[in-house]
Formats: structure tokens, sequence, C-alpha cells
């Protein structure tokens, strides 16, 4: 391996970072709901238990959970400070969007290689025979 | 629901050969990317352990060796399926990879499924063959739609 691909493995190192924690903060099917409900709109926490038919301890916990990895943000409306709404943060989802391109970018290319060495493969010994 | 990258390419091979040859050569195809590298000291040379429980490996320059995931699924010339981790991973983590190799005509198609959550079913191709795996794409491709879509909305909301 060439001392010229050094600064790419940290890139990618870097790049992967909170690839894992953004997987296991959607690994739980409730909160990817909730994900996709907010990335409708903006809702209260009452709204998103309703809809996903969870109790409101059930619900704040989830929301916690995706408020430390980043994904949701919290704000109250003007007229009414106890109020909690929550959005989806901006570029919450920049890290996933990379993950699949890359990672379907990777595979496109180690499939082209892997057909290249079976059917090279596969030449010699129709050859040999 | 389930984020998936889901990749596919026809060779000229039977099941068995392009089965055989993506796990026994690894070794000799498998090119690293500098994008997505296993470890930060790269992806070392791969192998396979065969069979279910067994393992896939990379040895790396330094003689260490890194353990990229545990095979789940392991049948010849019809299925493999294994759990992906990358060295930076948290403990625990990892993501799930999935290979098919269907004969179309004298040839074989070869799909790699490798999704960042959700396990494995043990059989589901078996059981339910390509409507299930129709049904998966276009779970994957409504996940994926709906992140494209993300960006519009929160760029609206932001105004």
């Amino acid at each position: 391996m060439g001392q010229g691909q050094r600064p790419h493995h940290e890139e990618a190192t870097r790049l992967s970072t909170r690839i894992d924690k953004t997987f296991a903060a959607l690994a739980d099917p409730h909160r990817r709901h909730a994900v996709e409900l907010l990335g409708e709109r903006p809702r209260r926490a009452g709204e998103l238990a309703d809809a996903l038919g969870l109790p409101a301890p059930a619900m704040s916990r989830h929301l916690r959970q995706l408020k430390q990895s980043g994904f949701v943000e919290e704000t109250h409306p003007e007229f009414d400070a106890r109020v909690r709404v929550y959005a989806l943060k901006d570029g919450a989802m920049a890290e996933l969007k990379r993950w699949l391109a890359n990672t379907e970018a990777m595979w496109a290319a180690q499939l082209s290689s892997f057909k290249v060495h079976v059917e090279k493969k596969r030449k010699f010994d129709k050859k040999r025979k | 629901m389930t984020a998936a990258v889901i990749v596919s390419i026809r060779v000229d091979a039977t099941p068995l050969q392009a089965f055989e040859a993506f796990t026994e050569q690894i070794d000799q195809w498998w090119r690293p990317n500098p994008l997505f590298a296993l470890t930060p000291r790269g992806d070392g040379q791969l192998r396979f352990e065969p069979g279910e429980g067994g393992r896939l490996v990379a040895t790396l320059a330094n003689g260490k060796e890194f353990e990229v995931g545990r095979i789940i699924v392991w049948k010849p010339g019809e299925r493999l399926a294994l759990t992906w981790r990358q060295a930076t991973f948290a403990p625990g983590q990892s993501t799930q990879l999935e290979v098919r190799f269907e004969a179309v005509g004298d040839q074989t198609r070869v799909t790699v499924e490798h999704r960042g959550w959700d396990k494995i079913p043990q059989d589901h191709v078996a059981r339910h063959g390509f409507e299930l795996m129709l049904f998966q794409r276009r779970q994957a491709e409504h996940w994926r739609g709906l992140l494209a879509s993300f960006d519009g909305r929160l760029r609206r909301h932001g105004e």
C-alpha cells in the first residue's frame, strides 16, 4: 500500500465516524417513522405519539435519542414556551445519504472487478479443456 | 422500511462458479476503495472462512487481523449473508450484507444488498423468491426517495 493513500484513509475514517450512530438511531421502527413524519413538517410530541400509537413517555424517550444523535431539534412556538415542537435538523440525513452513495459506488466497482475476474478465469478454464 | 444499497451485475459463469469465485478468490478481485476503507490501515487481504458461523477476515499489512463480519447464510450457488462492519464503528454496531446468485440463461445475476439496519432473514429468498426481492427493492427505493425529498422540504422550512 503506497504512502500516498494515507490522506484518503483519514478522510474515509472521518466520513464514516458517525454513520454507525445514524444506523443505531434509525434501527428502531418507531424512530424511523417519527423521522419520516418530521420530514413532512415539524410536529408536537403529542402529535407524534398519537400518529405512532405510543404512550407519551416512550415517545419522549425516542425523541431524546433522536435529539442526541443530531436528527431532530426542539423549538418552542412564540405564543407558548411550554409547547415543544420537534423538527428535522438541517442536514440530518447527510451522513446517511453519503453512506448510500459511497456504498453504492463501492459495490458497483467491486462487482465490475469481480465480473472481470470470473470471466477471465472462465475463458482460461475453457481453453484448457 | 430500510435504507439499502442494491447493486447487481451479470457474469458469464454458473451460479456455483460465481459463488466460489466470490468467496474463495475474494483476495483476487477485491479492490480497496479509498473512500470506504474497512480499517484506517486499509483493507488488507480479505479471506472468507467458509460456512455459517464462519467469518470474513482482513489481514492487514502489519499482520493484524480484523473481522469484517460473521457469516449468517452460506448456500453455495445461491446465497451468502453476513454482518459487515468497519473498524471505525462503535462496538456492537454493524451493517448487513447479502449476496444472491441467480441463474439467468447460462449466466448468473449477482446481486449485492447492503443494509444499514434490519436483520437479514435466514431463508426469505427460498420461501418468497423474487416477489420479496421486489418488495425489498421498493422499500429501499421508498426510503431513498424520502431522503431525496427531505432536502427540499428542509430548505423550504428554513425560509
